[in-house]
């Protein structure tokens, strides 16, 4: 069971290997997973291509096994059937019968959910408005845009008020209006008091949206964690903006307080380790420098999965 | 726990998906234009012209039976993994031997809707050019029926696990043996080669007999039909479609959706 029942995704060790064609050598996807996902969070499951993130989701979702290791979902095992009346999933790029309109397709999954048939052509009505096609609820599937199956797909995910919804890559092969409708659901989810797990590779997204986040690269998690933990006090960093001061001393600076300097002339930029900006401040008042502005940097959620993917590279 | 109602949410769309199809209307017409073609053919007899239009309308109720439900079939589960359309299907409370025995039941449903089409078609001919219609023509449209069950299960079988090519030769394959797994039993039995007599007990046994279905000589021809001859088929056909099934699941339970 889940602990003090916060845990709503819980992975212990998952390894999954699987045989490319018809040879014997096996080809290890997912080397040890563990992570948890909390009730009423947005968990970004991010990393590049490749990494292994859909297969993850699948383990989830029962659709494939994992070779060793275990993974619950509200305490429940995957490979269990019962338990979904609580999941919802939307996989990447979906696709459905496209014979069906919009609303005989969410009748569809609404039935196979178990969704009262007196509650249904609500509930149905509710999800079609939500997802922004009560306009197009009458019309074949084969008709749709991308972007209109997208939020069928989240609709079908959310037919049956599930508690926990798993998304893979919702926003691609969106425009930009269409992400910004997928992330306002997404949002919507969470002030519902949905928990959501998102695989995504659109770091702006995960900035925007996730509360926590676990980096996947290679089949393997880098980084676990809060956004705001991804760095600890002594890696944060800040901008500098000096002016007048002498180019010798901005070279000692970039020396000595191993800066980044930027800018040329009587205007400078320095990056600095947050601890030291006092210390630098001191020392170019003290030469006669102006200071124009102190701004804390924020490392981007980019640089730190680059960061992550170089090191991964680096060890293999 | 199984749920009914699951496996005919699935099996109605099956259905759906059939009678929206273009391409099935379009075997249905050649179908009944098959069957119209047995007046002509029996025009140029001069005798027994009403049991020669009847061979032929039989035969092809059999035919094309057999060919939709393989057609069909071979892609039936194996459609639904390519298209990836199973994905979220199986994310719901849903379990995979659900999943297919609701695919498979649909498209047996879809397959006797056909059949029933044709044999109206075949009865309309029959009234209109005076031949004779019986018990034992429905009986043999019947059992042909119970035929297709167990075809539709050989495809569904092979579609769970293999591309629809290898299913289908796999099926036509079955289909086509099955036919004749009595005469080669026979044959065994008489010939004297080591190890052929039981060669062709092990494929009597293993493979369906699909001849057991076949009472298209006892309608045609007028000759009685006994009461086992029907219920033993029927039996037999529900007995060796619900095996396959069975080994289907345990085929597909396993199956990763990668």
């Amino acid at each position: 069971m889940p602990d003090d029942g916060r845990e709503v995704v819980r992975v212990r060790g998952v390894v999954k290997d699987v045989r490319p064609g018809l040879g014997l050598r096996r080809k290890r996807i997912l080397h040890g997973i563990s992570l948890t996902v909390h009730r009423g969070e947005i968990f970004g499951f991010v990393g590049p291509n490749g990494a292994g993130k859909t297969t993850m989701l699948k383990v989830l979702m029962g659709l494939i096994r994992a070779s060793s290791g275990r993974a619950t979902v509200l305490g429940h095992d995957v490979g269990e059937t019962e338990f979904r009346r609580q999941v919802g999933f939307l996989p990447e790029n979906p696709y459905f019968y496209d014979y069906l309109t919009g609303r005989e397709i969410l009748r569809f999954y609404a039935r196979l959910s178990g969704v009262r048939a007196a509650a249904m052509d609500k509930r149905v009505a509710t999800l079609l408005d939500w997802v922004q096609l009560s306009d197009a609820a009458d019309a074949r599937l084969r008709t749709y845009s991308k972007g209109m199956l997208q939020r069928i797909g989240i609709a079908q995910a959310l037919i049956h008020d599930p508690e926990v919804v798993f998304l893979d890559e919702p926003m691609s092969g969106l425009d930009p209006i269409g992400r910004k409708q997928i992330r306002d659901l997404i949002l919507r989810l969470k002030r519902a008091g949905k928990t959501v797990f998102m695989n995504t590779h659109i770091l702006s997204d995960v900035e925007m949206l996730c509360d926590r986040v676990a980096i996947l690269v290679a089949g393997r998690i880098r980084f676990q964690g809060r956004l705001e933990d991804f760095l600890d006090g002594d890696e944060r960093e800040s901008d500098v903006v000096l002016s007048g001061l002498p180019a010798d001393l901005a070279s000692r600076f970039e020396e000595r307080y191993g800066a980044e300097l930027r800018g040329h002339g009587t205007r400078v930029e320095l990056r600095v380790k947050e601890k030291e900006v006092a210390d630098l401040l001191r020392a170019a008042l003290e030469a006669g420098a102006e200071v124009q502005s102190v701004t804390a940097y924020r490392i981007s959620l980019e640089s730190i999965f680059m960061r992550a993917v170089e090191s991964a590279e680096e060890s293999s | 726990m199984i749920s009914p109602l699951r496996i005919w949410v699935i099996a109605s769309n099956t259905v759906r998906e059939a009678i929206r199809s273009k391409l099935l209307y379009a075997l249905l017409f050649f179908a009944i234009l098959l069957i119209g073609t047995g007046v002509l053919v029996s025009a140029l007899s001069y005798v027994e012209r009403e049991r020669i239009f009847q061979d032929v309308g039989l035969a092809a109720i059999r035919l094309f039976s057999v060919g939709i439900a393989i057609f069909l079939g071979v892609g039936l589960i194996h459609g639904e993994v390519d298209r990836r359309t199973i994905y979220t299907i199986l994310s719901k409370p849903i379990s995979r031997s659900e999943f297919l025995v609701g695919k498979y039941v649909g498209l047996v449903l879809t397959t006797w809707l056909q059949l029933a089409i044709m044999s109206v078609a075949f009865a309309a001919v029959s009234f209109a050019t005076g031949a004779p219609i019986d018990l034992a023509h429905a009986a043999a449209i019947g059992l042909t029926g119970i035929e297709v069950m167990v075809i539709v299960a050989v495809a569904t079988l092979f579609s769970a696990f293999t591309t629809p090519l290898l299913s289908s030769l796999f099926s036509v394959g079955i289909y086509m043996l099955g036919h004749l797994t009595r005469d080669l039993r026979q044959l065994g039995a008489q010939g004297d080669v080591e190890g052929f007599g039981t060669f062709t007990v092990v494929i009597h046994r293993v493979l369906p007999n699909l001849e057991s279905f076949n009472l298209s000589l006892h309608a045609a021809h007028g000759l009685p039909i006994s009461a086992a001859e029907i219920w033993l088929p029927v039996a037999y056909g529900i007995g060796y479609a619900a095996a396959l099934l069975c080994v289907a699941a345990y085929v597909f339970e396993r199956r990763d959706f990668r």
